[in-house]
């Protein structure tokens, strides 16, 4: 067991647990905050455990999961606007605490693995993670209005 | 201590498929499914399997709560359609 | 009836348990460092230059089941076009177009081509790094409603022939069976590895026919992914019931 792997359980139990929580309990606006969490408590554990366990190869899970992470959420803004237009959910401080604990995790992965095609792989996760991350919440607070028909 | 991780992701994906199937609605559901979708697939990244984490990932965390939510709106929908000509 | 039912539910119920108990007494350990399966794959895999064991066992050692497979998600679409047809007593109302903000209209049309960049490259490394035919697939049709969720319904149909999915679809499953029949008119056993060269070890062209089985792999689960969807939508979005039927 290696400190990657060591920062790897502790963001996946605590990240997990905080999401579980969060996307089992209170109203539907909540939920689907919980449920953008999770990409980014998520993703970066995947980053780590790659990392942990010397598989480049393994940032493919944390590359998929900051693309198609963030359209899960948009799935759930889109097609849950109508529970959500009673209280637009605004969670600015949480989002960018975990922008930032993405962008700190890719960060140091960044560092340990040095300059090559490696690092190119890994910026584009961070980027469509951090990216995604803040798009997701900006979706469930404002981002569809009037979506009836379609 | 390699054991830890496995413990803490069985764990998790335990729980939340209990929470999944303790919810009413089917909405509700889909948010508890899409998280247990994403940490399924960390789980099969630490036993080791990254193919079968990857088809978790493909299929759990956009594909499935699409269908899911649109079966959805499709029954909202109707009950909408059904009570409006009265 | 009822009783009768919670019978035959009680019944199945203790003899699938009674089987699930024994099969998990004869498990091995969990997590051993003995795997007589597991070496023997490998080798087979390193023999014909597959760097992902994986897919030389979804696409070498036991493509018959990969085909199987295929076949499953096949006839499920197909079922699932057959059930949700637009019935005689409804019709479709276009759907109104909907109001989304700039930056996640932004977002969605950034991320689609890097969506679908992504799905191709998962596709095209299947031999070589995790990933494959079947993840690669399901990246790529979800990348293309990205247009629905970051647009609406009316942009996605523009871009979205159905029937060319429809026809692609059946031209894949078609393929799998072609390449899988090559080898037999060639003297040798249905979907063996043996007529193409294995090509040099870890490169995108190595692997002999396992490339070319996840290609079609690939694009079987992109378009029936597709056409699922597109089912579902236009039901959830275009087909209403005809009032007071």
């Amino acid at each position: 067991m290696n400190g990657w792997n060591l920062a790897a359980a502790v963001l996946l139990g605590a990240g997990g647990t905080a999401a579980l929580w969060g996307v089992t309990t209170g109203p539907p606006a909540r939920r689907v905050i919980a449920q953008n969490m999770t990409t980014s408590a998520v993703c970066p554990a995947l980053l780590l455990l790659s990392q942990g366990y010397g598989r480049p190869a393994y940032v493919d899970l944390a590359l998929l999961l900051a693309l198609l992470g963030p359209v899960g959420t948009l799935v759930f803004a889109r097609l849950l606007s109508d529970d959500l237009s009673d209280g637009p959910p605004s969670a600015r401080v949480l989002t960018w605490t975990a922008a930032g604990a993405g962008a700190a995790v890719v960060l140091a992965v960044c560092v340990a693995v040095g300059p090559g095609r490696a690092l190119v792989k890994l910026l584009v996760t961070g980027a469509l993670l951090i990216g995604g991350n803040i798009i997701a919440s900006r979706a469930l607070a404002d981002g569809f209005q009037g979506v009836r028909g379609g | 201590m390699a054991d830890a991780l496995i413990v803490v992701a069985l764990l998790l994906v335990a729980a939340s498929a209990t929470a999944a199937v303790a919810q009413r609605d089917p909405a509700r559901q889909a948010l508890v499914l899409s998280f247990m979708g994403v940490l399924l697939a960390a789980l099969f990244t630490v036993l080791q399997a990254p193919d079968v984490g990857l088809s978790q990932l493909a299929v759990g965390s956009a594909l499935t709560p699409l269908l899911i939510m649109l079966s959805v709106r499709k029954v909202r929908r109707r009950g909408r359609a059904r009570k409006e000509p009265e | 009836m009822n009783r009768l039912r919670l019978w035959l539910l009680a019944v199945g119920g203790a003899g699938l348990a009674a089987l699930l108990v024994a099969a998990c007494l004869d498990l091995p350990g969990f997590g051993g460092d003995r795997h007589p399966y597991g070496d023997r794959a490998v080798h087979a895999s390193l023999l014909r230059h597959t760097a992902n064991t994986v897919a030389s066992v979804n696409f070498d050692q036991r493509a018959y089941d990969t085909l199987g497979e295929m076949s499953i998600l096949f006839a499920a679409v197909l079922g699932c076009v057959v059930l949700l047809r637009q019935a005689r007593d409804e019709h479709r109302a276009p759907p109104e177009p909907a109001g989304v903000a700039r930056p996640v209209r932004r977002y969605a049309l950034l991320v689609l081509p890097v969506a679908l960049v992504t799905g191709l490259y998962v596709i095209a490394h299947g031999q070589l790094s995790p990933g494959g035919g079947f993840q690669g697939g399901v990246v790529a049709a979800t990348a293309l409603h990205l247009l629905y969720l970051g647009a609406d319904y009316g942009a996605l149909e523009r871009v979205r022939p159905l029937g060319v999915y429809e026809t692609t679809d059946a031209l894949a499953t078609g393929a799998y069976l072609v390449l899988g029949l090559a080898p037999v008119l060639a003297g040798t056993a249905f979907l063996a590895n043996t007529l193409l060269p294995y090509g040099t070890f870890n490169t995108l062209s190595s692997g002999g026919t396992v490339p070319l089985l996840n290609a079609a792999i690939g694009m079987e689960v992109a378009s029936a992914a597709v056409v699922l969807l597109a089912h579902f939508l236009d039901q959830a979005v275009e087909i209403e019931e005809e009032h007071g039927s």
